[in-house]
């Protein structure tokens, strides 16, 4: 069996060249087509994702990558086909199959180590058995590339930790309060970072959302998105009584948050934590916070450098997950005749 | 069942114990794996041999096997593993394993130096009084249940002091949340004190009522633990204080173990 891979991605190409050459979910099955009947390839994966477009085509004999990269050049406009040319990686047979383990692994993206590209390649390996443009070389092989997946997911550290500010806050309010459907949120502020926290605490659960903001439309709006209640800016302090967490991104030029504020109301909250995220700068909340028993403030800083931190362990599990693909590699090439190609 | 098959089942559960303990503790340090499904399985195995070693004792003695200290020291254990498995959920799916196995571990490893345990039937005056079975058997399961409630202290104790000094490390995305923690301790606490009043309440339907020691000392575990409860349900006692008195607090029923478990 013969693999070849060919495609570009976030390293190789600017998002301008990739957004061109990006095959929307339902034009997936006449790329392939097309892809099938230039002759030659005998089966063919399309793979399309905002970092990466890539074909994987296998035939029982050796061909040229030119029959695929003459069908993506067909895809786009003659000064983007220059583009194209210099951006394009060809990967054939044993690099073919590391960089698949690598992608579905999550070592070739950009955030590394992240999860989605798992379910974007068993997606687009989904589309294609369904389409027919899998058999007999693929289908063994897109098995045993997504058993490799969970090998890399499941003995390495390459995905513990979260490594962007929003998940670091979610993860530390769940380390706070478990599951995130019984607490209530008060978010101070309907600025992106304050949308980009708050939709990452909903996603994960977060009912009894508050939203408060100097301009009080803005709230409404930022609460009609999020299913949210907005209330006056004059109001919050009064509810915090009552709230779990307490994300802060206004633009206020002082503190709004101190400890006169919170310290009355913690007899009133039986022992219940308070967690306050404070992503504005100038900060919202005062740093003493954090010195009153069941209050834990985290800042911008705070959150990046645990993202930071993440962003390190991960990198430092790499040569780890490259051992552990090799020694995969191997028992693939092992596994069957037609993997042969596959062995050193 | 004779001897050498009983001390062999102890052996056995001990060492899947330790083994339990120091699976999770390489887990933990490497940061590369989930010690959670391992160590379950490992704790299972320790817990039906634990089982069926006090099985073969009970057998033995034609009672509740908890004629001695060591013996009395296994059933606090096995109450602890039994709760650890009954919790269940997020409190159990965490590093209570590790935090567990070695206390199980080390009574157990107590329990089985050499001429500790016994190896023929202890002599009873007269037919065996259910009365006496009942509070004996209740009282250590509730010591168990405080026993767990001092293993959730200071897990929870830990897990807020990596959160204070925003130390965000592998440990601390292991751990269970504090909110759990807190709960925990409450429940187990709460389960305890219910059991040791059943165990109170049963000593004055015995034939032949505890002595005074035994029984003072089993009324003070009983109040300290009634107030700590009435504490957190009134007052809100903070989850901090919680934490650290019911690790603390559990030292008190420790000390009492070898009076409070004879007949």
């Amino acid at each position: 069996m013969h693999l070849l891979c060919l495609g570009i991605n976030h390293r190789t190409a600017p998002v301008e060249l990739r957004e061109r050459l990006a095959v929307p979910e339902k034009a997936v099955p006449e790329a392939g087509r097309e892809i099938l009947a230039a002759g030659g390839i005998d089966e063919c994966v399309v793979l399309s994702t905002c970092n990466r477009v890539e074909v994987y085509a296998a035939g029982p004999e050796a061909f040229s990558p030119e029959i695929v990269a003459s069908q993506l050049r067909g895809h786009i406009d003659p000064e983007g086909r220059n583009r194209l040319d210099e951006a394009l990686y060809r990967h054939s047979d044993r690099e073919a199959l590391r960089h698949l383990c690598r992608v579905v692994s999550g070592l070739d993206s950009m955030v590394l180590g992240e999860t989605e590209i798992f379910g974007q390649v068993k997606k687009a390996y989904a589309g294609a058995l369904e389409s027919g443009f899998t058999g007999r070389l693929l289908n063994p092989l897109f098995q045993k590339i997504f058993q490799v997946g969970k090998a890399v997911r499941n003995e390495t550290g390459i995905q513990h930790g979260s490594t962007s500010i929003g998940s670091v806050a979610v993860d530390l309010a769940e380390k706070i309060f478990g599951r995130l459907s019984k607490s209530r949120v008060m978010i101070l502020g309907a600025g992106e970072m304050a949308r980009t926290v708050s939709q990452s605490l909903v996603s994960r659960g977060a009912q009894g959302i508050l939203v408060s903001n100097r301009s009080y439309d803005r709230a409404l709006d930022l609460a009609g998105r999020m299913n949210a209640e907005a209330i006056r800016f004059d109001d919050w302090s009064s509810r915090i009584v009552d709230t779990d967490i307490v994300v802060c991104s206004t633009s206020a030029p002082h503190v709004l948050l101190t400890p006169d504020m919170v310290e009355p109301t913690l007899r009133a909250r039986k022992g219940r934590p308070l967690f306050v995220i404070d992503i504005a700068v100038p900060r919202d909340a005062d740093a003493a916070l954090h010195d009153l028993d069941g209050v834990y403030l985290y800042d911008i800083d705070h959150l990046e450098a645990i993202a930071e931190e993440a962003r390190v362990r991960r990198r430092h599990q790499l040569e780890d997950c490259e051992k552990l693909i090799e020694n995969q590699i191997a028992e693939i090439a092992a596994s069957r005749p037609e993997f042969s190609t596959f062995s050193l | 069942m004779n001897w050498s098959t009983a001390h062999t089942h102890l052996l056995v559960s001990t060492i899947f114990f330790g083994g339990g303990f120091l699976f999770a503790v390489l887990g933990l340090r490497s940061g590369k794996s989930r010690p959670t499904l391992r160590n379950l399985v490992v704790m299972g195995a320790g817990f039906l041999f634990q089982t069926l070693f006090l099985m073969a004792q009970g057998r033995l003695h034609g009672s509740c096997p908890i004629t001695c200290v060591p013996e009395i020291l296994i059933f606090v254990a096995w109450s602890m593993v039994l709760l650890y498995f009954v919790i269940g959920g997020g409190y159990r799916l965490s590093l209570l394993g590790v935090f567990t196995s070695p206390l199980v571990f080390l009574l157990q490893l107590f329990a089985l130096l050499p001429g500790r345990l016994p190896t023929v039937a202890t002599v009873r005056d007269g037919p065996v009084d259910y009365w006496v079975e009942l509070h004996a058997t209740v009282s250590l399961l509730s010591y168990g249940a405080f026993a767990l409630a001092a293993v959730a202290g200071v897990m929870y104790l830990v897990q807020e002091r990596l959160l204070s000094r925003r130390d965000i490390k592998t440990l601390f995305y292991q751990l269970p949340p504090i909110n759990s923690l807190a709960t925990a301790i409450f429940r187990l606490s709460l389960f305890g004190f219910i059991v040791l009043t059943i165990g109170l309440v049963s000593a004055f339907f015995m034939n032949e009522m505890p002595g005074p020691l035994k029984l003072v000392l089993i009324c003070i575990v009983w109040l300290v633990y009634g107030a700590l409860l009435l504490l957190q349900a009134r007052r809100g006692l903070a989850p901090r204080t919680t934490a650290w008195a019911a690790a603390l607090v559990f030292l008190l029923p420790l000390a009492t173990l070898w009076v409070v478990g004879r007949r």
